[in-house]
């Protein structure tokens, strides 16, 4: 960029909006991580639903893959974090909301697993609207804001139906929650990538 | 009235790089390279002259072994910025303000 020393005032507001638009345009996340948690939560919950339904039992708690999934949302999340180059006002936020998300859903699981509660589900799914539902809120990303009410709706909805159609539900809350985001942030980036061209 | 335009802000690149860093936290040399398509000794003059006017911050500091070079607006560049923009508001709105 020539360093011109005078130039318009149109020209300088244009410069304004245009390099603060790229810079938030740079807090677009490759959604990888989030995909690939919502695809397992998806996976797990029609494996219990099958569990229930048709008495299928795989031979293992289904759910113990959602620790074999952190090795890659941590590795995804700490190689996204080192290609960064900047820091937004907003990471530190976004930090904490996972951190209180983590430690929210790891106590609910110890709580209901510790007293065997059947509508276990329903606190699960409210828990997954929560993240979506803020970080959709702190980015302005209205999609984000609609699908956490979505996972709220359907906690509600879970409070009336049978264990196995709470699985179904749980699904649909993966897929909310983190496998349609994951997939929206995956067009920007890639939107992105080639508008960078 | 037309206000005066701050002379230091009243640069291209100067402009650009402060209308980064007002909208992150803070950013390395690289990030402002890549979005200003400057060339890195240019850069490197114009980061020097927002520094000098206490606009900016730059840490020098070492990330896994490499320099690294690390630039955030300062309260000072906050303040003068937003009167930049008030400033530029008189010129293209001259019928707006007394």
């Amino acid at each position: 960029m020539p360093g011109k020393p005078e130039f318009s005032t149109q020209e300088s507001m244009q410069l304004i909006n245009e390099r603060i638009g790229k810079a938030k345009r740079s807090y677009i996340s490759k959604g990888i991580a989030s995909m690939v948690w919502g695809t397992l939560i998806v996976l797990c919950s029609l494996l219990t639903w099958m569990r229930i339904t048709f008495h299928f039992y795989p031979g293992f708690d289904v759910w113990l893959l959602l620790i074999f999934a952190l090795i890659p949302q941590i590795y995804f999340g700490i190689k996204e974090r080192r290609a960064k180059d900047f820091i937004g006002h907003d990471d530190n936020t976004t930090i904490y909301v996972w951190i209180a998300f983590a430690v929210s859903i790891f106590i609910t699981s110890f709580y209901n697993s510790k007293y065997g509660n059947d509508g276990s589900a329903t606190s699960i799914m409210i828990l997954y609207g929560m993240p979506t539902f803020i970080l959709g809120g702190i980015y302005k990303f209205k999609p984000m804001v609609t699908l956490g009410i979505i996972c709220w709706i359907l906690g509600i909805i879970s409070v009336y139906t049978s264990a196995a159609s709470d699985m179904l539900l749980m699904a649909a809350c993966g897929l909310f929650a983190w496998v349609i985001p994951g997939i929206i942030f995956w067009t920007r980036y890639k939107t992105e990538q080639v508008s960078n061209v | 009235m037309f206000k005066e335009l701050d002379p230091i802000l009243h640069l291209q690149l100067r402009l650009a790089i402060m209308s980064l860093l007002i909208s992150v936290k803070e950013a390395e040399f690289t990030f402002l390279k890549e979005k200003t398509n400057a060339t890195a000794g240019n850069l490197s003059v114009q980061i020097n002259k927002l520094k000098e006017a206490g606009y900016i911050e730059v840490i020098k500091q070492f990330s896994n072994n490499y320099p690294q070079t690390v630039c955030k607006i300062t309260k000072n560049g906050v303040d003068a910025f937003e009167l930049y923009v008030k400033a530029l508001q008189t010129y293209m709105n001259p019928h707006s303000e007394g």
